[in-house]
This record gives C-alpha cells, structure tokens and sequence, in this order.
C-alpha cells in the first residue's frame, strides 16, 4: 500500500515538473523570435545605423552599394492601419452599442456567432474579394488605370477588424453595473442618450483597449494589404496613393533575398520593427486594461 | 419634432445600421462567393489536379487540399501536447507561482505577432539554417508556432471555467492531484479544449502568409513527404488569382477553403456552448 502510493507520487511530481518546464519554455518562445530576429539583423544597426534604416526613403536592396530605407514602408503601414480603424471604428463602436443596448435578445444571438464566422474567413480570402471587387469597382467608377491603394486596403482591413472591436467593446459595454442603467432610465433619459453620455464614457477604457488590438491586427496583416495596396516603393503621399505595407515588402522579397546579404538582414530588420511595434501595442493595452481590470472606470 | 427627439432617432438609426451591417457583410460574401463559384464545384474540381496552361488554369485542386490538411496535422501534432501542458500548468498548478504570470504575459502577447514575422523566423531558422528548404515540414512548424497561443488560451480557459468546487471538493476527499485533474477537471473541460483546438485548425488552415514563405509550391503533387515543398488551398488562390491564372477557379477555391472553415468555426462555437452548459451545471 505504502509503495503504491509513493510510486504515485513521485510519478504526479514528475508530471508536475514537466508541465513546469514545457511552460517555461513555451513561455521563452517569443523572446526567442525576437532575439532571432535581432541577431539574424543585428548589422543592419549596428553598420547601416538604425536611423538612417527608420527614416531612409529608399529601398534598393540590389544597388551596389544597397540603399535600405523602410520610411516608405513605415508610413505605408501606419496609414493604411489607421485608416482602417477610421473606417471601422464609429461602425464598430456602434454595433457593440447596438447589441449591448438596443438589439432584441434573438438578434444579438444571431450576431454574436456572425462576429466569430467573420473572423474565420481567411485574410487571403479577404484580400481576394477585396482585389476581385472593390479595386475592379474603383477602376470602372473613377476610370482608373489601377484601383489599388492605401484605401483600398484599409477598407477591407476595417471589415477584418470589424468582429474584434465589436466583440471586446461589448464586452466593455455589458461590464458596466446595471445600477447606472436603472439610475439613468428612471431619471426619463431616453436610450440613446443613456447610451451615449453614460454607458460609452464607462466602458471607454475597455472600448480603447478594443481598437489598440484591432490596431495591432491591422498593422500585422499580410495578404489584404499584399493584393490591395499596389505595392510602391514611394512615400505614399494621401491615403489614395499605392504602398506597400512591412508584412507585403517581406512576403515579397524574403523568398528572392540571398542568406547573408544586406537585402535579406533588412528584411529581418523590417520584422523585428514590425515586431516591436505590435508588441509596443499590446504592452500599451495591458498596461490600459490592468487599471481597471473589467474595463469599466470607476468615477 | 423638437431638436432632442431628432438626434434620438439618428442615434438609434444609427446603431441599427451598424448592427445589421456584420450581418451583411457576412451574407454578401457567402452569397458573392457561392454565385461566382458555386457554379465551378464538382467532384472533378474537388479531386482533380490543376490542368491546363499555365497549370493550374484548368483542373482541379485537389493536391492543395492534401497540402493544407498535411500542414493543418502537422501544425496540430507540434502544438497540441505542449500546448495543453501549459495550459494545464497555468490553471491547475502555477496559480500560486511566480512563473505563471510571465508565462501567461508572454503566451498572450504571442498571439499578437504577425504572421509573416512567424514565417520569417522559421524561414531563418528551418529552410536556411537547418536546411530543410521550403518545405512541408517548415510550413508545418510555422503554423504549430502560430496557433500554439491559440490552444494555450482556450485551453486554459476552458480548464479555468470549470467549477472550482469540483476542486476544493476533491482536495477536501483527499484525492490525489492527478486523479482531480485526469478524471474531474479535464473531462468537463474537454468540449471546450476541443473547441479551442477547431479553432486552431481553422485558422492553420486559412493562413497564407506564414507558408507562402516556408512550405507553399505553385504546383506540387503535396503527397505528404516531409522535405517536399506543398501546395496549399489559401496559397492556390493567392496564384490564382495574383498571376491571373483563372478566376473562376479562383471563386471556385475561396468558396471551398471558406465553406470548409465555417463549417469548423461553427463546430467549434456548437462545442463552445456545449462546454458553457455543462458548467452551468
């Protein structure tokens, strides 16, 4: 009796110590890419200079000698980001309202597994509907030679985005206690008033938290902007010009740049940028989000 | 009508507006999707390889779907095992410990990483480093690493949600820790878990830009050998469309990579519910 039960033992404490370690390690996983990442770029910053790499306008990774400028790309990826979240924001927000608030019981259930279909739908599939449709559109109205642009990609990105804002801002919405929903009603507010200058300026922590995520996602996502944006090399000038965004400029080019060259420790370098800066974000939400744990303010 | 009552209306006009806008974005793809591809799927399309010239004009696509159900495997068998001990670990035994917390920041934060910057870390290390060359065993790493926070998230959750009188109950009996965890904890978690890995799945199988640089060929047979370059469904219809192959084939394989994953994404949220009706209990 006496041996079984040590011999269980030590097998649960061997268990335990393996789950320990695989955890441990899954945990060193990320750090790992990013000091990969680091390494396989390190040149870049310490020969080129990392300045010069942020804020070159040019890229030409073959010249002799090479000019490797991300600046085009920086401000391709950042625009067509916040243009998204322009575009998907006010539709976002009101959705989230809308099923919190003012959505029949049946109507919000049927939504709230249409979010989650939406966010299933491949970002390939996006991308093609998007070049298939819209950019056709935009060249046949506007008697374009391409209809491919910076909007072209954020509009499509605000769709993909779309699910996520509305998903975590009602979340935030249905947090608020509902002693302030009985206070507000019973004082004869009407409900979109309630809605809007009480129930938004509770929950706008948790609603703030929602677009930094979707920013990061849009910052992130490769084949919408690879089939939308146009792919140039200039700094794009309006959000109706063609970029090409970080994850399109290394989709493109990691498979032709040679192991070893400046060309392909740039391109690493443009990863770890791009690391850094979605990291940077998700950093900047917990830190938002940690404050008030439900994502409610307290007054 | 005062100025007050006309900006409730709005308002609320508003907020209808942008409700019922998910579900037409929703209804319009499927709808699009089936009208322009509907018509191109049948048996010789879903078990026929790409003909014609260039390949892949004509034909089928059924070497992409091998491909991506070998990657989605492979993903599965890489992040599965390690993926739920973690969870395990952060559920049932790190709560009291320091490790968890980073464990759980760090796990969390990976799910934010971009895609391609997976695919260009496996490309560094596995296609160059390791030599293994664009191929079906580097696709398959990429998209484990991908989905590995996936699983860990749901899966925990999934643990989390159970009960935890269930444990105290059990601590109280003097039950042994792996005896609670095995036949009390897990299999109430389990539709859950299960639900968590769908989702996993799901999204292995509709990710284009970590293979397009580690695993995908325009034209391979995807028979499964490791070191072999294979096709995929999302990267297909990359090619189709981008090198203007054919655009019927094009709609023709969304349509299929998308019925595909809505039919997985709804199993998962049926086992979802599943699992929040027997924690009701």
């Amino acid at each position: 009796m006496h041996l079984a039960q040590s011999k269980t033992n030590t097998r649960e404490k061997f268990f335990v110590a393996g789950i320990t370690i695989i955890a441990a390690l899954s945990s060193l996983l990320l750090i790992a890419v990013v000091f990969f990442m680091l390494q396989e770029s390190l040149p870049i910053w310490l020969d080129t200079g990392g300045f010069k790499f942020l804020t070159g306008a040019n890229w030409r990774p073959v010249a002799v000698p090479p000019k490797l400028g991300i600046a085009p790309m920086l401000v391709s990826t950042m625009w067509v980001a916040l243009g998204a979240l322009l575009i998907a924001a006010p539709l976002g927000f009101g959705c989230a309202i809308f099923m919190a608030e003012f959505a029949p019981a049946w109507l919000a259930a049927v939504i709230r597994p249409v979010l989650n279909m939406l966010t299933g739908i491949p970002s390939v599939v996006y991308g093609f509907l998007g070049a298939a449709v819209l950019v056709k559109f935009f060249e046949v109205t506007f008697d374009l030679a391409s209809g491919e642009s910076l909007f072209a990609a954020s509009l499509v990105l605000a769709v993909m985005v779309l699910p996520f804002i509305v998903a975590n801002s009602e979340a935030a919405l249905r947090a608020v206690p509902a002693e302030y929903r009985y206070a507000g009603l019973s004082l004869g507010v009407s409900k979109p008033y309630f809605a809007l200058h009480i129930l938004v300026p509770m929950a706008r922590k948790g609603m703030l938290g929602a677009l930094v995520l979707a920013f990061g996602r849009a910052m992130g996502e490769t084949m919408a902007v690879l089939m939308l944006a146009g792919n140039t090399l200039l700094v794009p000038t309006s959000w109706f010009s063609k970029g090409e965004p970080l994850p399109a400029l290394i989709a493109l080019e990691l498979g032709s740049a040679t192991p070893g060259t400046l060309h392909y420790q740039a391109l690493f370098a443009a990863g770890l940028v791009l690391v850094v800066l979605v990291i940077a974000v998700n950093v900047i939400i917990n830190i938002i989000l940690r404050r008030t744990r439900s994502g409610v303010n307290s007054i | 009508m005062n100025k007050r009552n006309l900006t409730d209306y709005l308002l609320t006009g508003f907020f209808w507006v942008s409700g019922l806008f998910i579900l037409l974005v929703l209804v319009a793809i499927l709808a699009y999707l089936i009208w322009r591809g509907g018509a191109f799927i049948n048996m010789e399309f879903i078990l026929g390889s790409p003909a014609g010239y260039p390949l892949g004009s004509e034909g089928g696509i059924f070497p992409a779907i091998k491909g991506t159900l070998w990657l989605v495997l492979l993903a599965l068998i890489f992040s599965i095992i390690p993926g739920l001990a973690t969870a395990i670990y952060l559920s049932e035994y790190g709560r009291n410990q320091r490790l968890a917390e980073p464990v759980n920041l760090l796990v969390q934060s990976m799910t934010g990483i971009p895609s391609i910057v997976v695919g260009l870390f496996v490309y560094a290390l596995c296609v160059v480093k390791l030599r293994w060359g664009i191929s079906l065993l580097a696709g398959g790493v990429a998209l484990s690493l991908m989905v590995f926070p996936v699983i860990v998230v749901t899966s925990r959750d999934a643990l989390l949600a159970v009960n935890d009188n269930y444990r105290l109950v059990a601590k109280a009996l003097g039950v042994s820790e792996s005896y609670t965890l095995w036949r009390i904890i897990l299999p109430r978690a389990v539709p859950g878990i299960l639900a968590g890995i769908l989702l996993a799945l799901g999204y292995a199988a509709g990710a284009t830009a970590p293979i397009m640089v580690t695993a995908a060929a325009i034209i391979a047979s995807s028979s499964g050998v490791l070191l072999e370059p294979v096709m995929a469904l999302p990267y297909h219809l990359y090619i189709l469309f981008n090198e203007h192959m054919s655009l019927d084939n094009a709609y023709a394989t969304a349509l299929v990579l998308v019925l595909m994953l809505l039919f997985i994404n709804a199993l998962a949220l049926w086992l979802h519910s599943m699992q929040e009706r027997n924690n009701a209990r």
